[in-house]
């Protein structure tokens, strides 16, 4: 005999029913909280690129220390910012939070360039013409000495190149370089003067974030070799005498100040190198962009003074700013040398002269006081040969630092280094 | 059915078996369009997405135009105010607020961001 049993079909239909409406509040409940997490998501986005932008607009000096607040007053919009001295350049830290969630960024500020102040060859007058031999091309605006430039027979080779000489604005230039950003050389002169804790080089990889307190590492007096070693992100080594560098060694986004430095053939990294002496490169090293070489010499510390030097030998690739600065003159000038086929993209800064030997190309700018070619024989001064200074082969996105002359006020993003 | 017999007997169910299921049925029946109500309205509408996305789009415009002045914008069936000014007077930054209504003046999606002021 059938049952009629019309409750317990009630029931299992409402407990059907019921499973029906939990899955749907369930499936409602996670949808909202996924669309809850990628507003805030965007809105952090948001967020974050309000703080860039405050940062680009602010003065070199703003944001020196971590500084919190709201960005517009409301509930959800706490940024915090902070820019970092690093060497040529500004770190910017962004870090935009809500609640448990925190996104950050870390990029790199650079200077756009300003044209008006740009050229491809800035020679200080120092009352004596500029000579040109052999296949050498200056493509860009030059300012150079008022007795002009002329063709030159050198080294038994005559002028080949366009018979405009330069190619671009000929402007006259001043007896002295445009000077250096006296802010940001202050700075590069408190963290040389400060005194650092002893540190070593523990293991083959030393990282550190951008986020955290930069990684100091004093070396003493104790000359180093850095060799099979990584070493990349928030960290400066100091050194009281000189630093090797292999080709083994791996150096990214990392400063180092030593009194010389000297980088063996073959290396590949990226990386600021400050010394007070000599930075000396070795053949086929590769620099990649933003690199930076400069020699500070703030005090000097021996009677007899030394020439300030840095030299790239063979086919060395150098993408960045290679400079030299000293506070006291010295009687011998400093000298940059550029070796056979080097290839230097960006700008080359020099309180004393620079040296070229053949095929060397500056594609941006070069600021000196004056040339030097070295035959077998004979030295000449202020003559170019077989030397390309070509603007137009830099890229038109190239930032400068504020540190340079030819700066412009805009402050750019140079390089994303960090990011969730 | 047509032309067969019923043999077997079916028990009937009591009258008050009836009336306690049919109680049930109505409370559940109820309860359950109770919380499909609840959800269909408390869900995110399609149109504060598209709000939202058309304010997106506006910023990301007046970030590349660097458009500086207050504006009204029409957009599919949202009317979008721009209202800009000088972030903490600061004239390199300016402060773009960007809020949707729909077409009953309702507020359905807001949106702030700093920008650089490509004129100064």
């Amino acid at each position: 005999m059938l049952k009629a049993s019309a409750l317990y079909m009630v029931i299992i239909i409402a407990l059907v029913i019921g499973i029906l409406c939990s899955s749907l509040v369930l499936s409602a409940y996670y949808y909202r909280l996924q669309y809850q997490k990628s507003f805030r998501y965007d809105r952090l986005q948001t967020n974050l690129g309000s703080g860039e932008n405050i940062l680009l607009a602010g003065a070199d000096s703003s944001y020196n220390v971590q500084r919190t607040f709201s960005l517009f007053g409301d509930d959800a919009d706490s940024v915090s910012l902070q820019r970092v001295f690093w060497g040529v350049y500004d770190i910017g830290v962004v870090r935009a939070f809500d609640q448990k969630d925190t996104l950050y960024k870390v990029f790199s500020i650079a200077h756009s360039i300003d044209s008006g102040k740009w050229a491809a060859l800035y020679l200080t007058d120092n009352d004596r013409p500029m000579a040109v031999s052999g296949k050498t091309m200056i493509r860009g605006d030059a300012f150079i000495p008022k007795s002009g430039v002329n063709q030159a027979y050198l080294n038994n080779q005559a002028y080949s190149g366009d018979k405009r000489l330069i190619i671009g604005t000929i402007h006259n230039s001043q007896r002295d370089l445009p000077q250096l950003d006296t802010a940001r050389l202050g700075l590069f002169r408190n963290l040389m003067s400060q005194e650092h804790g002893d540190g070593n080089l523990h293991g083959d990889s030393i990282t550190n974030s951008f986020l955290m307190p930069p990684l100091i590492i004093n070396l003493g007096k104790e000359p180093t070799l850095l060799a099979h070693i990584s070493i990349a992100g928030n960290i400066i080594i100091f050194s009281d005498t000189s630093i090797t560098i292999d080709s083994t060694a791996m150096l990214n986004h990392m400063m180092i100040f030593a009194r010389s430095i000297s980088v063996k053939s073959g290396f590949h990294g990226n990386c600021q190198l400050f010394a007070r002496d000599t930075i000396g490169i070795g053949q086929n090293c590769r620099f990649d962009y933003p690199s930076c070489l400069g020699i500070l010499r703030f005090k000097s510390t021996a009677i007899m003074k030394s020439q300030e030097r840095i030299s790239l030998g063979t086919a060395c690739s150098f993408s960045g700013i290679i400079f030299t600065y000293e506070f006291d003159k010295n009687p011998v000038l400093p000298l940059i040398d550029l070796g056979n086929k080097v290839q230097v993209t960006g700008q080359v800064y020099s309180q004393g002269m620079v040296a070229f030997k053949d095929n060397a190309v500056v594609a941006g700018s070069l600021f000196t006081t004056g040339f030097l070619y070295r035959t077998s024989f004979t030295l000449f001064q202020n003559d170019l040969m077989n030397t390309t200074l070509d603007e137009s082969a830099l890229s038109p996105y190239y930032l400068t630092s504020g540190m340079l002359p030819v700066a412009g006020p805009k402050k750019k993003i140079l390089q994303w280094l960090e990011a969730n | 059915m047509a032309g067969s017999k019923l043999t077997g007997k079916i028990r009937a169910s009591t009258l008050l078996e009836v009336v306690i299921s049919m109680v049930i049925i109505l409370v559940v029946f109820s309860t359950a369009m109770m919380i499909y109500a609840n959800v269909t309205r408390s869900s995110l509408s399609l149109k504060q997405l598209q709000a939202q996305a058309f304010l997106e789009e506006v910023m990301r415009n007046a970030e590349i135009v660097n458009e500086n002045s207050n504006q009204s914008l029409n957009m599919g069936d949202f009317k979008i105010e721009q209202v800009v000014s000088e972030y903490n007077d600061d004239k390199k930054l300016l402060e773009i607020d960007l809020t949707a209504y729909d077409a009953n003046q309702l507020k359905i999606a807001e949106l702030k961001k700093v920008i650089l002021n490509k004129n100064e």
